[in-house]
């Protein structure tokens, strides 16, 4: 029967806390810049002109229909040479994954934009707003109200998605695993506790995610995803 | 200006064959057993007994709140501990990425039969059928109607998926495009041809549910 030992893994809580904050950090990188370029993508696919809403279109869906990984790889490998700019594993995976989620994010904030009735923009109008300003201070505040569980959603999934910088040798907490089950020969409870700690985080981003929902069930609006 | 040249990876052709094959063995694997064992637990996430209840919301809770990768991780470097033999990559990916789809199909499943309505069941046992009938006869077609867009996602995601089990070496589509670009040092061709060739068995499936989202919307 194996004999379970943490302890050399506990040794080694510095590496897993900074493993820790590097994963949260390119999360947290990641989301703002997806936010930004998705809300951008969104406003460009919704353009009544061709030749803006169908680039858009067309990365929206090269990036939702390649695996992640691959992009991962094509950012970090083969982007550098046609630019010339050497590219470290943060970089590179922030691009990708800001790009990637920006896609996910942009089919959200279009179903959340289009789901606001006429109306509103209508009624701001007619008080002598332009286009920008009735988005702006009309539509898309209600909008995103709409929008904050399948924003969540994706959010975890971006989180869970940043284990692939691991394969570059970028030090988040899966990285870190790695490590630490090579220097004490302890995979099993080196694994075990990396899978606890993701667990953990994941999960209580999750019960706060539903915590808000209902938040916003209660309010009496309607959600879109 | 960097000068595009795909003959170094059109030599190759026959590599990427051996892993397209390879990604649609594992992709096949997964889902049938995502799918198939997703049913299992979606049907006791929808039990009324405590004993089905709990194991099967345990199981959900616990491979949907963590990353894919870490499971496959887990399995090929972590179990072998634990078994008197190793585990091989293609086992190793295909439990992580088989459990992980059956956490996310086993709600679809759920979601899709508690959308039935309560005189579905009552029809059903009026005339004399018992739950395990209800279920496989009036229940289950139509709430499959319902859940095909959701499955096809799903679908979707574990072919998705399959470029994960790289990081354990098992022999696949992008494997074989690192393969290709470190022994002719064309990472740009190499990666981008993977990219595309993965783009091409993907988008007509993405469409598909599209069409699938459609023709639900037109019809409920």
């Amino acid at each position: 029967m194996y004999k379970w030992d943490f302890t050399p893994v506990l040794a080694n809580a510095d590496l897993l806390a900074a493993g820790l904050v590097n994963t949260l950090k390119i999360t947290g990188t990641s989301l703002a810049c997806g936010l930004v370029l998705g809300l951008a993508l969104a406003l460009l696919r919704l353009s009544k002109h061709r030749w803006a809403s169908w680039p858009a279109g067309f990365v929206i869906e090269v990036f939702r229909t390649t695996p992640p990984l691959v992009q991962l790889f094509w950012f970090f490998f083969a982007l550098p040479l046609i630019v010339g700019i050497e590219m470290t594993p943060f970089m590179a995976a922030v691009v990708t994954f800001s790009i990637q989620s920006a896609a996910f994010f942009a089919e959200v904030f279009r179903a959340g934009i289009v789901s606001i009735e006429r109306g509103q923009w209508d009624g701001a109008r007619a008080i002598g707003m332009t286009h920008g300003q009735a988005l702006r201070r009309i539509v898309l505040p209600q909008a995103v109200k709409r929008m904050i569980p399948a924003f969540m959603e994706r959010t975890i999934e971006l989180m869970k998605t940043t284990t692939l910088v691991a394969t570059i040798a970028y030090a988040d907490l899966l990285y870190a695993a790695n490590e630490i089950s090579q220097k004490t020969f302890r995979p099993l409870e080196t694994f075990t506790v990396v899978a606890l700690i993701y667990f953990v985080v994941i999960t209580a981003f999750s019960l706060v995610a539903r915590r808000l929902e209902r938040r916003m069930a209660i309010s009496g609006e309607s959600t879109v995803h | 200006m960097h000068r595009w040249d795909f003959a170094s990876v059109l030599a190759n052709t026959d590599a990427l064959l051996v892993g397209a094959i390879g990604t649609l063995h594992i992709f096949a694997i997964c889902l049938v057993l995502g799918l198939g064992l997703g049913l299992v637990v979606g049907l006791g996430r929808y039990a009324q007994s405590r004993w089905l209840y709990w194991p099967a919301t345990a199981f959900v809770e616990f491979f949907r709140n963590t990353p894919v990768l870490v499971q496959i991780l887990w399995f090929y470097f972590a179990l072998p501990i634990l078994l008197p033999f190793s585990v091989s990559p293609l086992a190793a990916a295909s439990l992580g990425i088989s459990l992980n789809s059956a956490a996310f199909s086993a709600e679809i499943y759920r979601g899709g039969i508690q959308s039935i309505e309560r005189g579905q069941w009552d029809g059903a046992r009026a005339l004399g059928m018992n739950w395990r009938q209800a279920m496989r006869r009036i229940i289950l077609p139509q709430a499959l109607k319902r859940m095909m867009p959701a499955l096809t996602n799903r679908a979707i995601e574990i072919f998705k998926m399959s470029t994960l089990a790289s990081a354990v070496a098992y022999v696949e589509l992008l494997q074989q495009g690192k393969l290709i670009a470190s022994l002719n040092f064309n990472p740009i061709e190499a990666y981008t041809a993977v990219a595309v060739i993965f783009f091409v068995f993907l988008w007509p499936l993405v469409q598909f549910t599209y069409v699938l989202e459609r023709r639900l919307a037109r019809d409920e």
